[in-house]
Order: C-alpha cells, then structure tokens, then sequence
C-alpha cells in the first residue's frame, strides 16, 4: 500500500486503497485540544465585539438615530455614572430580591405537585388537566388580579413569578418522576424502604438532574416576569429603570438597563449550575447541559 | 407454614391485566424453598420465572392461591439482586450497599463496618467512595449483591443477575458468587437463569419451568458434592448433567 506524506490524516492513495494515517489531532492530542479550546473562546467573543463595533460606527457616524440608538461608548458612560449614584445596583437589588423569592416560591410549590401528580395515577387524573389549561394562560394577564387579590405591595409580583415558574418545574418534575425507571422503587423496596424513605433515598435523587434544568430555565423566566410585572406596576426595579428612562427619551440608560438584564439571568443561570453541581457529585460535569 | 421451609408455594398464579388482552403469566405453581437451599429456576423468555421471584420479594401479589415466605419485621425476610438499573448512580459504592442498614435505621457506625465487610468480601474495598457510572458492569452487580446480602437477609432473590455481562466476566461472577455463598453459612438462595451451567454450577436443586404459563416441568437435585470448585465446570460429570438438562428444556425452548 502506498502512503502519502500529505499534512492531514486521511488521503486517498492511487492504488484505489485508502491509507489512514494519524493526523495533527491525533499526533498531539493534548497541544490540539489546548489550541482548539483557546479558538473556541476567542470566537465566542467575535459575534458580541463586531455587534458593538457596528454598532458604535454607525451611531457615530450618524447612520443610526442617537437619540434612540445612542453609541456603546456613551451608554458604557451612563452606565460608571448610574453606578455611582447607586441606582442601578438599587434596581438590581430590588428586582433580584423579588425574582428570587418568587422563583423558591414557585420551585418549591412545583416540585411538590411534580411528584405527588408523577407517584399517583388518581391526583393525575384529577388535576393534570385543570393544570395543564392554566399553563397556557399568560401569567402577565393575571397581574391586574393579583393587584386586586394582594394589594400593590411586593406580593402581586413574587406570586406573578411563583405561578409562572411554577407550571415549568411542575411539568419537569411530574416527566421525571414518571420516567423514572421502575426498577429503582423495586429496589427501594425490596430493601425495605418505607414511602418517605424511598421519596429521599430514590424519587428525590433520580429526578434531581431533571429538576435543575427546569430551575434554570424558570431562573430566566423569573427576570422576563419581573422586568414584565415592572414595567407596568410600581415604582422601582430593574424593569422600571428600563421603562422610566424610556419615557423620560434617556435612551443610554434604558440600554444600560437591557444590559444589566442580560448579565442578571446569565449570572443566575450559572449560579443555579453551580448549586446544581454541589448538590448532584454524581452527574457528569455538564449533565444539564446535554439535557437542554 | 412447615418449619425448615423459606418458601411455600401452593398453587401460585399470576394474570397480568392489559388494556387488550390478560395474560396468564405463571401457574399454577407449587413449590418448596427449603432452609439454606439453593435453588436455581430455568426456563424458556417469558415463562414467569421473574414473577414468581418478584411475588417471593413482595413486589407482585399472587392471582390465585397461596406463597408463604420467610417474614421479618412483617415483610419478607428478602433481598432482591437485579440484572441492571438496580444500584443507585447518586450513591457511592458505600452508601450504596450500606442502603439496606440505613433504611433498617442500622446505627451509622456499625452500617459502615458491615458494608465495609461485605465490600471486601465482593472485591470492591478499593472503589467505597467511586459513583456507580465509573464502574463497569461487573463491578456494578458486586455491588448490587453486597448492597443486597448486607443487611442478612434470610433469602437472597437474584433475577438474571449475570445475564447483562459478557461470557467471560459472567464466569468470573459465578465463580465469585460460589465461593461467596459457600463461605457464607448457605443462606436461602433462589436465583432465576437463563445459562443452565449457572444453574448446574451454584444450585442445590434445580426447577425447570414451561413455556408460558409457566409451571414446574421438573425438578432436578444437582448430584455435585458441597463445596464446590469452578473447575467442575471441565469434569464429564457436569458435561453430561448440563446435557441431562438441555434436554429437559429443549422442547420448551423451541416452541416458545
């Protein structure tokens, strides 16, 4: 058989074989992957510098109206200034708090229904309907009624987000349960393990990964809400920073708003990975990931 | 219940209802599990041979007559060995054979002494701390056998618990198992096969099941003298009692 001593791995040969031949992947493997990582990253950051780099250029230049598309330069400038008087770390604070409390409102509230609904044939019957009809209402209709029901205080909005976050880990739970392989409980039980005890040794644990990833999805749902439920009630948070300067035409801060937003969900979805790794050492590093 | 019997079976049924169509699973089945036996059930796929271990475990309800079995605690005094999806991926190695004391709220001190000891009878003193995913699949079923023989049960249920390894391994297990039970004071063993040189190797009697439903066609003492060495396994002897065997089975499997 002939060989080639072409750079790539695989060529064809003129014998009509094919020769196969290590190629730079497979020659050093641990210098390829440290090459191919560093690429990775750098071109994660590509998409986001051209966006402001364009976007810079033609605010600057005029293509772009400023008043409505000011340039990131001096939306970066209101930014250092909100920051120095404290209101966008007030904002934030306000409306993290809010999106926090209702999303454990809502996780608990959900992985309860989950598992009572996933274990019992007769409570689905009875309520996964009725359920599954609220699921499709949108929960920011519901907020004129939560006013009536709790006042203007905190309450309407955390409870906003506890429904809203509520039917997502609901759903997650109550498939995770009841895909749970039978054989886990068979074992529970041949073990002798009584109802709670095979609730905290096998049910908890086993749909624990399916759990996570519905956490963090709701943790980005929670902000969508709370931006949502700001922006037409009450007179603080992140979501009302954003509307406020909107109508006040302070456009460099209603981007510095948008930004703080993004940043917000992407540091809570890590923070819910994290916890999510501390509480489940067995799962692969990434098992939410390949999940979602 | 007659003493010095850990299994009474007196014409055990099993109707599997589904939304088309019943089927009648296994029986009528009588059968007797002495104390300290070891008791191996062979048969054709699908002859019931797992719903009779089951309803021995307390996992399934007979459909009609009556199984007596060995109770401790007021449950079976039983543990239950799986062919797979049994040990738990969120436990370490440890925790879980250590499950079975844990539930029986076994103080934590002894809990760990005892599966420490059965983790070394099985092999597995070097993986306690290791989750179930970095194991292969022989480790896997050591550890399912620690976690079941733990807790000393009376009865140890093993449903195919090799069939899921390749040929070689399997052998290895058998072996393992062998001298594990032997050195072991001969608990009560009924273990459910496909390989009838698994039967022939660990079993003290061996029950041949029909087609489904599935019934008793015979039941063989296994003429091997205690203890027992895994090179029986080369002798004519064994050769020709594993033939003895195919042949009680052959028509069954055919038709099936």
């Amino acid at each position: 058989m002939t060989t080639t001593s072409q750079e790539s791995g695989n060529e064809q040969s003129t014998e009509g074989h094919l020769s196969f031949r290590p190629g730079p992947g497979d020659r050093q493997p641990a210098a390829y992957a440290r090459r191919r990582r560093s690429f990775e990253v750098a071109i994660a950051f590509v998409a986001p510098i051209s966006f402001f780099a364009l976007w810079q250029i033609a605010s600057t230049s005029g293509w772009l109206d400023e008043r409505f598309f000011p340039a990131p330069t001096t939306v970066w400038s209101t930014a250092v200034e909100l920051v120095r008087t404290g209101e966008l770390q007030e904002s934030l604070a306000i409306s993290t708090r809010r999106a926090l409390i209702g999303l454990a409102f809502g996780v608990v509230s959900g992985c309860a229904m989950g598992i009572l609904l996933g274990l019992s044939p007769l409570w689905r019957a009875a309520l996964e309907p009725f359920l599954s009809a609220c699921y499709t209402v949108p929960k920011l209709a519901l907020l004129p009624l939560l006013l009536l029901i709790f006042g203007i205080g905190e309450a309407p909005k955390i409870v906003l987000i506890a429904i809203t976050v509520f039917f997502f880990v609901w759903i997650a739970t109550m498939e995770a349960v009841m895909s749970m392989p039978e054989s886990y409980r068979e074992a529970g039980r041949s073990l002798g393990a009584g109802p709670w005890q095979a609730m905290r040794h096998i049910v908890i644990p086993a749909i624990l990964p399916q759990i996570f990833v519905s956490i963090r999805l709701s943790a980005g749902v929670s902000i969508l809400v709370i931006v949502g439920a700001e922006f037409v009630q009450g007179g603080d948070g992140i979501g009302y920073l954003i509307w406020h300067s909107w109508s006040l035409l302070r456009a460099e801060a209603m981007y510095v708003g948008i930004v703080a937003v993004a940043l917000l969900g992407f540091v809570l979805g890590e923070v819910v990975k994290w916890v999510g790794r501390l509480l489940m050492p067995w799962a692969p590093r990434d098992a939410g990931r390949a999940v979602m | 219940m007659r003493s010095g019997n850990a299994v009474e079976a007196r014409a055990v049924e099993r109707v599997f209802h589904s939304r088309k169509r019943d089927i009648h699973a296994l029986g009528p089945v009588d059968l007797d599990v002495r104390d300290g036996e070891f008791v191996c059930v062979v048969g054709p796929s699908g002859c019931g041979k797992s719903t009779l271990l089951r309803m021995i475990a307390g996992l399934v309800t007979p459909s009609a007559g009556e199984l007596r079995v060995r109770v401790k605690d007021g449950r079976p005094d039983a543990a239950m060995v799986f062919q797979d999806y049994s040990i738990f991926p969120w436990k370490t190695v440890l925790a879980n054979i250590r499950l079975g004391l844990d539930l029986a709220k076994v103080e934590r001190r002894e809990a760990d002494r005892l599966a420490r000891s059965w983790a070394a009878k099985t092999g597995l003193s070097d993986f306690l701390d290791a989750y179930p995913a970095s194991l292969s699949g022989g480790m896997r079923q050591r550890v399912a056998i620690a976690r079941a023989l733990a807790p000393n049960p009376q009865i140890l249920l093993m449903d195919e618990p090799f069939a899921a390894l390749d040929a070689q391994l399997r052998q290895v297990l058998q072996d393992e198992l062998l001298e594990v039970w032997q050195a072991d004071g001969r608990r009560t063993v009924v273990l459910v096969t496909h390989s009838l040189e698994e039967a022939a190797l660990l079993g003290d009697r061996i029950l041949v099941m029909s087609n489904r439903p599935g019934r008793l066609l015979a039941d063989q003492e296994v003429p091997f003298e205690r203890p027992r060495r895994p090179e029986l396994r080369a002798t004519p002897e064994f050769v020709a009692f594993r033939e003895q065997l195919w042949h009680l089975l052959r028509d069954e499997v055919r038709s099936a």
